[in-house]
């Protein structure tokens, strides 16, 4: 073979290579897909992404996962909790605590022997109720539906056979009405008080002030010396025995049953307006989402477009741009959030767009300098060339690029805003028709919650914001080491 | 053929430089006179080479042209109309009738486009064809005239899918969808593997004649220029040099810039292996910043006597009819 | 003319997730003393794979899987890395990397770079390595007042000079030099290629000269290795691949046709058509059958072996052999 021209193979095609048609959806998920493979490699980004599931399955499922669905919403409505007990502690402690208190318990369906009469009717009902517990409890209040003129009394049976008197009064309803009646007060108190002096030494008779006696610490003890001052329970079966004289045709009584206000309640106890605290802080999960995302979103956003249009205009603008955003950089957040919303008052929308006014600044660093990296790219120049306008430049070429970052960017803001909610909040100066943590620990600190050491009351509010903020850093700073380009190492 | 269609005249570029504080004093200003008075004329239908080493202002040239930059001074006249100072509208129209293309065909395409949008973006940046369907069917066209077929295949490919070749046919699609008069191609094949930069160089030609469309290439590779260019203009320091046909350049080389150029290229034959090249140049090239008074290769020329620093700058003589240089002794030296 | 390395075999594979890519696959081939080998072929052929396999430094995720390199008589591929660092890589051959004159570092004047880089290697006091340095710098054509200045302050050749001293003065006996010319301006690599034969003479030193330009090569080299695909396509002296006569492997041809040339007016260049194959997954039979123009049916299905059709020239190509 000598060298001769060779002749060129015309039916030679470019494309034959590679024949496969991705579409665009596919290439995300390819890259996504590799996104995956780094970002599982990261132990605690893992550990974030969990988090965050739960999180909201719990916001999915809250209907489910609370015993007060409408928490939500009538957070601040007293009549929605007034069957709680007052500053009960979470169920669970009875398995770990030497002392079992009594558990919140409703009494129905009591056995109920009707009488009618020419002009009024007598219906006696008895409730049993067996108390096995160290710490008797707080309360009793009857409940049901009556209507018209009824005279009621209700009267404790303990095991010991001694019988206390707790109620006596008549009541006048013109409609049928739910009626609420605490079987307690002054009115029991002086009852205790009575009841204990027959049994106790003279000397503790005197040491007592009747009205400071805690009068169910009596009823549910053992009648022995030292019941006043120092009273031990006595378990049994006690009966609660409910007369009522309905005068009139029209006048009844339906569905009575008695609350026994516990020691303890459901998963995290109440606060001191009977608040289920559970229920509070699983309601609290969308809305420190909604704040934490929402106030996230819009100031990467704003930052993302605000830098890239720094680096893309360069120059006097960019100089500009750089001194007013130093401007913000450099103003106390927190004072003067807190100041503004002791001024405003803010709504939860309010109070957003207050820290969206000063979070936007988080990004713009390190966007002006990637967008001045992208700013020098020759396909920059091509679009310039092609005559691009500068808005499709910014927003076609070089915002695109810079998306993955502003995401990691934007799960880093997250916990930043749900803190400083929490914060204000805290303060006092929170939106007031949402529950949030912030708020929880707010009404906390009034109610004094740390001086009585109510910790069910403080500690899980704070350690969901914790977790919360937990949770999106772990995922932030994992797209971070992923994503910047300052981070990774090429 | 004959039709003038771009006249530069006398085109200057300066970058101001950062001042020292005495100048800012004394009000001085120091300048890199990237190009400094550049004029040449290009012909419609022909393929012009601009030729010279890296900072020589080749580059600044095309961007000038381009609109990329604004001009120092000088005119660009571009089918009668001078196009120095134009409206946005009148840009608008300049830019479709020019374009470019880049050496780098990965870096001049946005990697997070699919060549769909690629070849697109020029129709939607000049508002060009009705509908998605019709702008489709102008970009399978053009992919068809770079010889990517069939173009449906490529339509929705990355520019990483593609070989460096296909790149710079998609790149050169992209400026052809437009129906432009002119293109700039800064050395669209340096970055092309050896291989196949015959046959972009091949398809660039075909469709020049195909669609009568006038170059200015740009390179720093005078073998392909050879190949490539009708004419050619050397540029040194911010000026050309020397201009004539691609052959007058290269069979009968004037201009001691040209000639230093010209024996250091290397050429695939065998029995050079055991000379020492002889390269008729001397020094390393000055900064822009500080050009040299009279010739500004004299510090470089190894025929330099007193009057080619003494006197003031050659400019360029007709030495043969075509072939112009800029040197005072191009006869003595020959 | 002795022979200063013997590689044999040679294998180095890339482990990447979707397998072994195989970037230098068995290749055998020798350098005599003070005789420059180029090597050329296309970008992903692997010949910068081959320059670090040759010093035993493979870049992950590649392992040199098999052969033997025989630098002077002794195997390095037997010896430890501790021992390879002390006594085969920079002492005995040195690499001149693609794009190293960018990488020197801009805070240090070059004399300290250049210092740093000898009482690494050797336990030198300041004076004696002084004077070495001075000494290389005159031999790559610098002046001593480059010492003291930063990389910013030097010109593209200058650094590049710079870094071919900084390759020689451990006094190697084989430098491979990847694609030292290719940023360069024409005149500067002139220039460049002027110094490495002035070195080959001046040092008795051996070259491997690895570029994609066979218009260079041309000019350099005393023998080319052409590669393709991780494999040798054709070995054989600077006469014997850009002589007029002979034959030559397709793809020599196809390479040559594509390079311009100036002082001949061409009116069309060839091209090769097609792209390199992925190593991944090479075709079977000869690598070049896809996209040569001479291909024939046993070509698709046999692979050719490099065989010797003239003295010192290897050819990997069915149509070449004489049946």
């Amino acid at each position: 073979m000598n060298k001769e021209q060779i002749p060129v193979k015309r039916d030679y095609k470019p494309g034959k290579i590679a024949t496969a048609q991705p579409s665009r959806w596919r290439d995300l998920g390819v890259s996504l897909r590799g996104f995956w493979k780094e970002f599982s490699q990261i132990k605690y980004g893992v550990a974030g992404l969990i988090l965050l599931a739960i999180f909201f399955l719990m916001i999915v499922f809250e209907p489910w996962l609370i015993p007060f669905p409408e928490a939500s919403e009538r957070w601040r409505d007293i009549s929605y909790w007034d069957s709680n007990p007052r500053n009960a502690a979470p169920g669970w402690i009875n398995w770990f605590a030497r002392q079992k208190g009594a558990t919140h318990q409703y009494l129905r369906d009591p056995i109920l022997e009707v009488e009618e009469q020419a002009r009024f009717k007598v219906i006696k009902g008895t409730f049993s109720y067996d108390y096995r517990f160290d710490l008797p409890p707080t309360g009793l209040s009857l409940r049901g539906l009556g209507k018209g003129d009824l005279r009621l009394t209700v009267r404790l049976e303990r095991p010991d056979g001694q019988e206390i008197e707790l109620y006596k009064d008549s009541l006048r309803r013109r409609n049928e009405d739910e009626l609420k009646l605490p079987l307690g007060g002054l009115q029991a108190a002086s009852t205790a008080f009575e009841f204990g002096q027959s049994y106790d030494s003279a000397e503790n008779v005197k040491r007592v002030n009747r009205h400071m006696i805690r009068p169910y610490n009596i009823f549910f003890a053992r009648a022995q010396e030292g019941i006043l001052l120092k009273p031990e329970p006595l378990p049994g079966e006690y009966k609660i025995h409910l007369d009522v004289v309905a005068i009139g045709q029209d006048a009844y009584i339906k569905d009575p049953y008695l609350i026994v206000s516990g020691r303890v309640f459901g998963l995290l106890g109440t606060d001191n307006s009977r608040r289920d605290i559970w229920s509070g802080v699983v309601a609290g999960i969308k809305w420190a989402m909604f704040i934490g995302l929402l106030t996230a979103f819009i100031s990467v956003v704003i930052g993302v477009t605000y830098g890239v249009t720094s680096a893309y205009f360069g120059g006097w603008i960019d100089s500009m741009m750089m001194r007013i955003f130093e401007v913000f950089v450099s103003i106390p957040i927190l004072p003067v959030l807190i100041v503004l919303s002791a001024v405003f008052k803010p709504t939860i929308w309010l109070l957003i767009f207050m820290m969206t006014v000063f979070f936007w600044t988080g990004p713009v660093r390190t966007v002006r300098s990637i967008g001045m990296q992208i700013r020098e790219e020759t396909y920059i120049e091509a679009a310039y060339a092609l005559n691009a306008s500068h808005a499709r430049i910014i927003f076609k070429h070089m915002v695109p690029q810079l998306i993955p970052y502003a995401f990691a960017t934007m799960a880093l803001a997250v916990p930043r805003a749900i803190i400083f909610e929490a914060s204000i909040s805290l303060l006092g100066f929170g939106d007031a028709s949402i529950v949030t943590w912030g708020q929880i620990l707010h009404d906390a600190m009034n109610g004094g919650a740390i001086l009585q050491g109510l910790w069910w009351w403080v500690i899980p509010p704070g350690l969901t914001i914790a977790l919360m903020s937990m949770t999106f850093a772990f995922i932030g700073f994992s797209m971070d080491k992923i994503l910047n380009p300052k981070l990774k190492t090429r | 053929m004959s039709e003038v269609i771009l006249e530069v005249k006398d085109l200057k570029k300066w970058f101001p430089v950062r001042r020292r504080i005495s100048q800012l004093f004394k009000g001085e200003k120091s300048w890199v006179r990237a190009v400094d008075g550049v004029s040449f004329s290009i012909k419609k239908g022909e393929i012009f080479g601009l030729i010279g080493e890296s900072g020589c202002g080749k580059t600044t040239t095309g961007k000038l042209l381009m609109k990329l930059l604004e001009s120092t001074a000088g005119q660009i006249i571009f089918q009668g109309e001078d196009v120095t100072n134009l409206t946005p509208e009148g840009i608008s129209r300049y830019k479709r009738e020019i374009q470019m293309i880049f050496q780098d065909p990965y870096a001049s395409m946005n990697p997070r486009f699919k060549i769909r949008d690629v070849l697109l973006e020029p129709l939607i940046i000049h508002k060009l064809g009705a509908g998605l369907e019709e702008r489709i069917s102008m970009a399978t066209e053009v992919l068809e005239e770079v010889k990517m077929t069939p173009p449906i295949e490529f339509l929705d490919r990355y520019p990483h899918m593609l070989s460096g070749g296909q790149r710079q046919r998609v790149a050169t699609a992209r400026t052809l969808i437009l129906s432009p008069t002119f293109i700039v191609a800064d050395e669209p094949v340096s970055m092309i593997d050896l291989s196949t930069r015959a046959e972009v160089l091949q398809m660039m030609k075909e469709v020049q004649q195909d669609l009568n469309l006038t170059y200015l290439y740009i390179t720093h590779d005078l073998s392909t220029a050879r190949y490539f260019t009708d004419r050619i203009a050397v540029m040194y320091l911010g000026k050309i040099v020397e201009m004539g046909s691609a052959d007058q350049i290269v069979d009968n080389t004037l201009h001691p810039y040209s000639r230093a150029l010209i024996a250091a290229v290397c050429e695939p034959v065998t029995g050079k292996v055991n000379l020492i090249k002889e390269v008729p140049i001397k020094g390393e090239i000055p900064s822009a910043a500080n050009i040299p008074a009279g010739c500004r290769f004299h510090p470089r020329c190894i025929f330099a006597k007193p009057e080619c620093w003494e006197l003031e700058e050659p400019g360029l003589e007709e030495a043969e009819p075509g072939h112009l240089v800029a040197c005072r002794r191009y006869q003595e030296i020959v | 003319m002795g022979r200063i390395l013997e590689v044999n075999n040679l294998k180095l594979y890339y482990y990447t997730a979707r397998g072994p890519v195989r970037g230098v696959d068995d290749i055998s081939f020798h350098l005599n003393k003070g005789e420059t080998l180029g090597v050329v072929g296309e970008s992903g052929c692997g010949k910068t794979t081959l320059g670090t396999a040759l010093l035993n430094m493979p870049s992950p995720p590649g392992r040199i899987v098999g052969g033997e390199i025989v630098l002077a008589g002794s195997d390095i591929l037997q010896l430890n890395e501790k021992q390879i660092r002390q006594q085969i890589r920079w002492e005995k051959i040195s690499m001149v990397f693609q794009g190293a004159m960018n990488c020197l570092t801009p805070v240090y004047t070059i004399e300290k770079q250049m210092l740093e880089t000898l009482q690494e290697h050797r336990e030198m006091d300041e004076a004696a390595a002084g004077e070495r340095i001075r000494k290389y710098i005159a031999y790559v054509g610098l002046s001593d007042d480059v010492l003291r200045r930063y990389p910013h302050e030097l010109s593209g050749g200058m650094k590049q000079r710079i870094v071919i001293a900084t390759a020689l003065f451990l006094e190697p006996e084989v430098v491979i030099c990847d694609e030292p010319t290719t940023a360069l301006d024409v005149v500067v690599q002139a220039q460049i290629i002027n110094l490495l034969k002035e070195l080959k003479e001046q040092l008795g030193l051996s070259f491997i000269f690895i570029t994609h330009d066979l218009a260079t090569e041309a000019e350099v080299a005393d023998r080319i290795l052409v590669m393709y695909a991780g494999k040798i396509a054709e070995i054989g002296t600077n006469q014997q691949i850009y002589g007029q006569e002979g034959q030559i492997h397709p793809y020599t041809r196809g390479l040559l046709g594509a390079t311009p040339r100036l002082r001949e007016k061409v009116a069309k260049l060839d091209f090769i058509p097609g792209t390199p194959p992925n190593l991944l997954h090479p075709p079977a039979g000869c690598r070049f059958h896809l996209r040569c123009p001479v291909v024939m049916e046993r070509c698709s299905v046999e692979e050719p072996p490099l065989k010797e059709i003239e003295a010192e020239h290897k050819i990997a190509c069915w149509r070449c052999f004489d049946e």
